[in-house]
């Protein structure tokens, strides 16, 4: 396989890195690593269902809770869709189930933004190893 | 199945009840694992059940023992701060 240029390097990168954010896993698949990518896809989804069944999707607050939804975010795209719905305040949470509920969102966004930099890093590695410099 | 629908997402529109109480810390533990089974993930260069399971199992043992050292010490130093 002929090595990309340092242009297309840099699209692959960015590709990596979007398709993880946007599934988590993804990533770690367009390098071939399935069994990776199906245990963080499985890990960090459910993690983020467990958060959300714990404290309902008002525990994603674009609004109130500005620091946690930036974690929470990190998970997929998606969780902004849910951010635009809990954004008129329908949907109130209080207590230890708000608490846990965050903590558990955002502790997955932030394990999926280890798994978006893990699988930028891999690909990194994979063209010096291709290329040798 | 419109209905079985309906009551799934329902559960994700109203908060669980969960008390301030000790055993609501437990909750912790279920984290913990996702916190290690994907740190783990992005470790391991190849994934075999055993290997990884250990490997896992380590890793939440280590974390969950950590955290009852530091709340150990934290009661203590309340103690001799308050008494």
């Amino acid at each position: 396989m002929a090595p990309r240029s340092r242009e297309g390097h840099i699209l692959f990168l960015l590709t990596v890195g979007l398709l993880a954010w946007l599934v988590p896993g993804a990533g770690h698949l367009i390098l071939g690593k399935k069994t990776h990518a199906a245990v963080i896809f499985a890990t960090i989804l459910m993690t983020l269902c467990i958060g959300l069944y714990i404290g309902s999707i008002g525990v994603i607050n674009p609004v109130g809770a500005k620091p946690w939804y930036v974690a929470q975010v990190m998970n997929t795209p998606a969780v902004a869709a849910l951010g635009q719905m809990t954004r008129g305040g329908g949907y109130p949470v209080y207590g230890r189930p708000n608490e846990i509920g965050q903590i558990y969102t955002s502790i997955a966004g932030l394990l999926n933004l280890l798994c978006i930099v893990n699988a930028v890093y891999l690909a990194h590695l994979r063209r010096i190893e291709n290329v040798g410099d | 199945m419109a209905t079985m629908t309906a009551l799934l997402l329902a559960n994700f529109t109203t908060p669980e009840t969960i008390g301030v109480n000790p055993q609501s810390m437990l909750w912790l533990l279920p984290l913990v694992a996702s916190i290690a089974v994907v740190y783990k993930a992005t470790k391991v260069p190849k994934i075999t059940a055993v290997n990884f399971l250990k490997e896992t199992a380590i890793l939440f043992g280590s974390i969950v023992i950590f955290m009852i050292i530091t709340a150990l010490v934290l009661c203590a130093s309340a103690w001799f701060i308050t008494e």
